[in-house]
């Protein structure tokens, strides 16, 4: 007789052994160029986003800040709009929705998905940021001749983008993780390429795990620098 | 210089100006003095069109103030405004809080603009603070900053919003003596104040307000040793008293 209990832990320590013995992180090494193609195509669509959703962040805030009750509410809509949707159905629609009459490739479409999602976000953040400023510097400002315009662009702004800044890395980290779910449209970033790697090898542990760590480097890598640059503003304070 | 003729402003149903009606001669020192909440701080703000009117005028020289948009563009170049809170531009340094108006609005070039700054900066006593930040100055010293950048546009008359009441007392001297070497210099002031010692000493004019309304006004000498109004006697028994 062979006693049960020991046979059965000596069989779970196996498997377990057994699970380790067979990660095989060279398919990394294998797909490495084109993990590398999705990485820099992860990059790319962040960027484009993170510009174009920041100039819509500050046409967002100018909106929802101006005096004109159109303006206002044209602002109002876009940001609620935007957030009481989600994102995945935003991408879905400005791809297969609008083009239907626009012809979009993937990359446009996804760059315009993410752009109008965060730039609703960041015109939330502009806007506070805005409001935050003592309506002092504006009275001072205007009470030299400045023009509106002038305020807000040499005095406001300026001002209020060092309150921004934190709440704004935040957004452009969102948004570079968020850039994941373009994977949908067949759009070859960092996702969409490891789930590529995954159906042919299956090494899933492996290559998500990997996969997890790039983002974790472009996100982490942000908030460094944006903290190297707080650091440089903080000189007036 | 300045004339308003019946103004009238209104916070919803609260009336902060009833008919108000005042001149400005050119040269002339006119201090408005009166209990908080009569007007007195609103009074000022019509005159460069920080706060809106709802009834009568504002004149500038030949111009009506809140007529236009234009109108009120030229009245704020016109004339400069001191504020109690200072409101120097926090994120500039103090030559650049000085210059930012002359570079943006008048158009002048860099050097231009630092030559003017810099002769002003030694005018109120700072000049080593140039490169300084707001942030790192007594309240005292940025009240004399805030009066430089008023005065770098060249202005034809002066605002002061109470430019003493947010300072310690030890610092409030050094901004009345900027102040009263402006007046030396022929500049017409209208200044808001608690400060009677300097009404006293620097006004051609003082004008009392009290809910709303001029009460009344005289030369200093006149409305200090015999004020008409019960009111008047009253908030001056509080005030030289307390």
């Amino acid at each position: 007789m062979v006693e049960y209990g020991s046979s059965q832990e000596i069989r779970v320590y196996d498997w377990r052994l057994l699970a380790v013995q067979q990660l095989d992180f060279s398919v990394l090494i294998e797909y490495l160029p084109a993990i590398m193609n999705g990485l820099f195509m992860t990059i790319k669509i962040s960027i484009m986003s993170i510009i174009l959703g920041s100039i819509m962040g500050v046409g967002g805030a100018l909106c929802r800040t101006s005096k004109s009750l159109l303006l206002r509410s044209i602002g109002n809509i876009y940001v609620e709009w935007i957030r009481n949707t989600p994102l995945l159905i935003q991408i879905l629609f400005i791809y297969f929705g609008l083009g239907v009459f626009l012809n979009l490739s993937p990359m446009v479409a996804s760059v315009l998905a993410l752009s109008f999602f965060s730039g609703a976000y960041i015109t939330e953040i502009i806007r506070a940021g805005i409001r935050s400023i003592h309506r002092g510097q504006r009275e001072a400002a205007l009470s030299i001749g400045m023009t509106e315009w002038q305020v807000m662009r040499l005095i406001i702004l300026p001002q209020a983008i060092k309150r921004i800044l934190p709440p704004l890395a935040g957004q452009f980290i969102t948004l570079i993780k968020d850039s994941s779910l373009v994977s949908v449209i067949a759009v070859t970033d960092l996702t969409y390429v490891a789930k590529n790697i995954v159906t042919i090898t299956f090494r899933a542990f492996e290559v998500w795990f990997a996969i997890a760590a790039f983002y974790f480097i472009l996100s982490f890598g942000l908030s460094l620098a944006v903290r190297k640059l707080e650091e440089r503003l903080a000189e007036s304070d | 210089m300045i004339k308003l003729k019946n103004v009238y402003k209104n916070y919803g149903s609260l009336e902060v100006l009833k008919n108000v009606s005042l001149t400005v001669a050119q040269g002339e020192v006119v201090v408005v003095i009166g209990p908080s909440g009569s007007g007195k701080s609103t009074l000022l703000r019509t005159i460069n069109g920080l706060e809106t009117i709802e009834g009568g005028d504002v004149w500038i020289n030949d111009f009506s103030v809140h007529a236009s948009e234009e109108n009120l563009h030229k009245a704020r170049q016109l004339t400069g405004m001191v504020f109690q809170q200072f409101n120097l531009f926090n994120h500039k340094n103090v030559l650049d809080n000085v210059t930012i108006g002359p570079i943006n609005v008048q158009k002048k070039s860099r050097l231009e603009a630092e030559e003017i700054a810099k002769a002003l900066l030694v005018k109120v006593g700072l000049p080593e603070k140039e490169q300084v930040y707001p942030s790192k100055l007594s309240g005292g010293q940025q009240q004399r900053v805030a009066i430089a950048r008023a005065l770098a546009m060249h202005p034809e008359v002066m605002l002061f919003d109470e430019p003493t009441s947010a300072l310690d007392p030890e610092m409030i001297s050094e901004v009345l003596e900027v102040m009263k070497g402006l007046a030396r210099d022929g500049m017409t002031m209208v200044v808001v104040t608690h400060e009677m010692g300097f009404a006293h000493e620097v006004a051609d004019r003082v004008v009392f307000m009290d809910d709303g309304i001029i009460l009344e006004e005289a030369p200093p000498e006149e409305f200090f040793s015999q004020p008409k109004h019960e009111r008047t006697r009253m908030f001056l028994s509080r005030i030289l008293n307390h």
